[in-house]
């Protein structure tokens, strides 16, 4: 089995090992009802003591046929409003960056508490869409306010 | 810089000989070596015995060295040995430390010493040495990238400790270097570790000749493109590295035409063909208008003119001379542009002469009409050698066949044919020395150097056209022209020279030829 499927494989089963509370992660079946370990379906809690706390946020994870030598690309669906997720909702982050810092060791479980981290702790270097980037720079109060109403949208259950 | 040189040399109290036996001209010469030597010192001297053997320099040359690759390597590895001596490091860290000060081996020595650690942490050599890496297996391992455990498996760490299977470690090194075309700065793949894959670990994991050669030749290309003295040659599948002291801060007053071993002539200074004598700031300025402005300048100037007022360039497709601009409504006449209420109402002819504020717009047209067609007049010139650059290049293709035909028809040796191919090349040589003489004088102030820039430039010009004609000549004619053709040729060599030191003595001595970048 190639490197990829066989990594996969063993990150379902990890996963389904332990896993940090409140998260999930599954691989998606496709219409033929076959499970693609190659498309996964995440959800990511804003963490406790933080703007995000209470809500739940959905991600879809594409794993390249080259992973794990290349990173997995992460989407919010629908796209978030966060000064680090670009209007199609890809996740900006380094260590989903081929050329930053990926590395073939990180995991699956690495990358969703990274990006839970990355909620509250946006990173103003390298903004990816102009309004939540404006908002968070210009008014702080506004942002928070706007933060709170997307938690509300999306509780966690 | 160079003409404060001198100032101080002469000042110094070597005036006597210097003064001696150099004339006001020759004492150029005698600042421009000086500043060579300054450029030098910053490197290690490179063979100065060669130079004696080389012609006599020209003004307008500068100095330069060329390697191919195995002495590129040579340099390196000498480098990486002395730096691994000075600091007790084996090579393989020399070279990684190397590398990241950008080969700039003062500095990296300095800081080295200032702080040993710090250096090696930034330079991913850091965490000190618990297991030198060697290729073992390990009980109990999982492989963090794969997930396989079995026993027996054979691992690979770096002194980091970040243990991964052969396999995967192998597969890692490997795209790098074939995906991504890196060498000099792929990482431990353990997350978030900054640690350099070196030289011995990538003995143990690559194996195959093809990627190595391959991991060597993008190391190498970091060696050169960190170096500033150091430039490859641009002409395809050309492996050569020149090397040439002239810096970026010198670039608008020297032009460093190089010479590759491979018969490529190029700058130095931007890596594009040759461009005597005109500096590179200018050369780029050049070219980017010529790309916007051109082609639409030339029908611009053909079929408009421009509001009087407001300047908004305006195409008259029909209609009467009453003008109003779209833009700022304004309204003249298109016959003498003078305001249309001067004119009244009642005629729309326009028979009258030398109003005043039709004297006036037409004034500040004519003004930026002419700045138009000065360009037009350099752009067509530069234009035109470069178009006659490329048919004097079917001529060549053609003069090797007239050179057969020649010693056929006529029994002259394939030596003694010789004589058109000089010519040629002596052509395509001044052509483009011609091309960018236009680009230069564009740029030029009037005064009296441009004047005998231009004089300069229209002897090399006539000299150039009149061998261009000959080679028109029939083969049958040619054997008669031989004398005449070589005269020509040699003189049109001659007349290149000339231009290109006396331009490139202006710009060094920064006077007389005011280039204005505007």
């Amino acid at each position: 089995m190639s490197l990829c499927q066989n990594r996969l494989q063993e990150e379902r089963k990890q996963w389904r090992r332990d896993h940090p509370f409140g998260f999930f992660a599954k691989p998606v079946r496709n219409p033929q009802g076959v499970l693609d370990l190659k498309k996964w379906e995440c959800g990511v809690p804003g963490k406790d003591k933080t703007l995000w706390e209470g809500g739940l946020f959905k991600l879809e994870v594409a794993f390249p046929d080259e992973y794990p030598t290349k990173p997995p690309k992460c989407k919010f669906v629908p796209p978030l409003f966060h000064p680090n997720v670009y209007p199609s909702g890809t996740v900006c982050l380094s260590i989903l960056n081929e050329e930053e810092g990926w590395k073939p060791a990180i995991t699956i479980k690495e990358i969703l508490l990274g990006i839970q981290s990355l909620l509250d702790e946006p990173n103003p270097d390298s903004p990816a869409q102009a309004d939540a980037f404006n908002l968070f720079k210009k008014n702080r109060a506004d942002y928070e306010k706007k933060i709170r109403n997307i938690v509300k949208e999306n509780p966690a259950p | 810089m160079d003409s404060d040189d001198e100032f101080n040399s002469s000042a110094s109290g070597s005036e006597g000989d210097f003064m001696g036996d150099n004339d006001s001209d020759a004492s150029f010469g005698g600042g421009d070596d000086d500043s060579d030597l300054d450029m030098e010192d910053n490197d290690i001297g490179f063979e100065t015995q060669d130079k004696d053997i080389k012609k006599s320099k020209q003004k307008y040359e500068v100095d330069f060295q060329v390697f191919g690759p195995e002495q590129v390597q040579a340099q390196q590895d000498n480098q990486i040995e002395e730096v691994g001596n000075i600091l007790g490091q084996p090579p393989e860290a020399a070279a990684i430390l190397l590398r990241h000060a950008r080969w700039n081996k003062e500095r990296l020595i300095e800081s080295y010493m200032d702080n040993t650690e710090k250096v090696l942490e930034s330079a991913g050599l850091g965490e000190a040495a618990l297991h030198p890496p060697k290729i073992e297996v390990v009980k109990g391992f999982t492989c963090d990238i794969c997930c396989e455990d079995g026993p027996g498996l054979e691992t690979f760490a770096m002194r980091c400790d970040h243990r991964f299977c052969v396999d995967c470690y192998k597969h890692y090194v490997e795209s790098k270097i074939k995906d991504d075309g890196e060498a000099a700065r792929i990482r431990c793949p353990g997350d978030g570790c900054n640690r350099i894959v070196d030289a011995v670990s990538l003995d143990f994991l690559v194996t195959s000749d093809k990627l190595r050669d391959r991991y060597q030749e993008l190391l190498t290309r970091t060696y050169v493109d960190d170096k500033d003295n150091l430039r490859w040659c641009p002409a395809p599948d050309c492996e050569n590295t020149v090397e040439c002291g002239v810096k970026d801060k010198d670039l608008p007053r020297i032009v460093p035409t190089v010479h590759c071993d491979c018969g490529h002539f190029f700058c130095f200074g931007c890596s594009l063909n040759d461009h005597q004598p005109a500096p590179c700031g200018l050369v780029k300025k050049w070219l980017k208008k010529c790309e916007d402005d051109s082609e639409t300048a030339n029908w611009i100037s053909a079929n408009t003119k421009e509001c009087p007022k407001c300047h908004s360039t305006i195409e008259k497709n029909g209609g009467c001379n009453h003008m109003t601009c779209r833009k700022c409504r304004n309204e003249f006449c298109w016959m003498c542009m003078g305001n249309w209420a001067e004119h009244g109402t009642s005629w729309y002819n326009c028979n009258r002469f030398e109003e005043k504020s039709g004297y006036e717009a037409r004034d500040a047209q004519a003004k930026s009409r002419q700045s138009l067609e000065r360009y037009l007049h350099y752009y067509n010139r530069y234009a035109n050698h470069e178009q006659s650059a490329k048919l004097d290049k079917d001529i060549f293709l053609k003069t090797e066949k007239k050179m057969t035909q020649l010693q056929m028809q006529t029994g002259m040796s394939w030596i003694e044919v010789q004589f058109l191919d000089s010519a040629s090349q002596a052509l395509q040589q001044c052509r483009q020395t011609l091309k960018w003489t236009y680009a230069f004088a564009y740029y030029l102030a009037r005064n009296n150097t441009t004047e005998m820039f231009e004089d300069n430039q229209k002897d090399l010009e006539m000299a150039v056209e009149n061998l261009s004609e000959m080679f028109e000549k029939s083969t049958d004619q040619l054997e008669s022209l031989k004398v005449e053709m070589m005269d020509k040729t040699s003189y049109c060599s001659k007349r290149r020279i000339i231009l290109l030191n006396d331009t490139a003595e202006n710009l060094r001595k920064g006077e007389g030829l005011v280039v204005d970048l505007f």
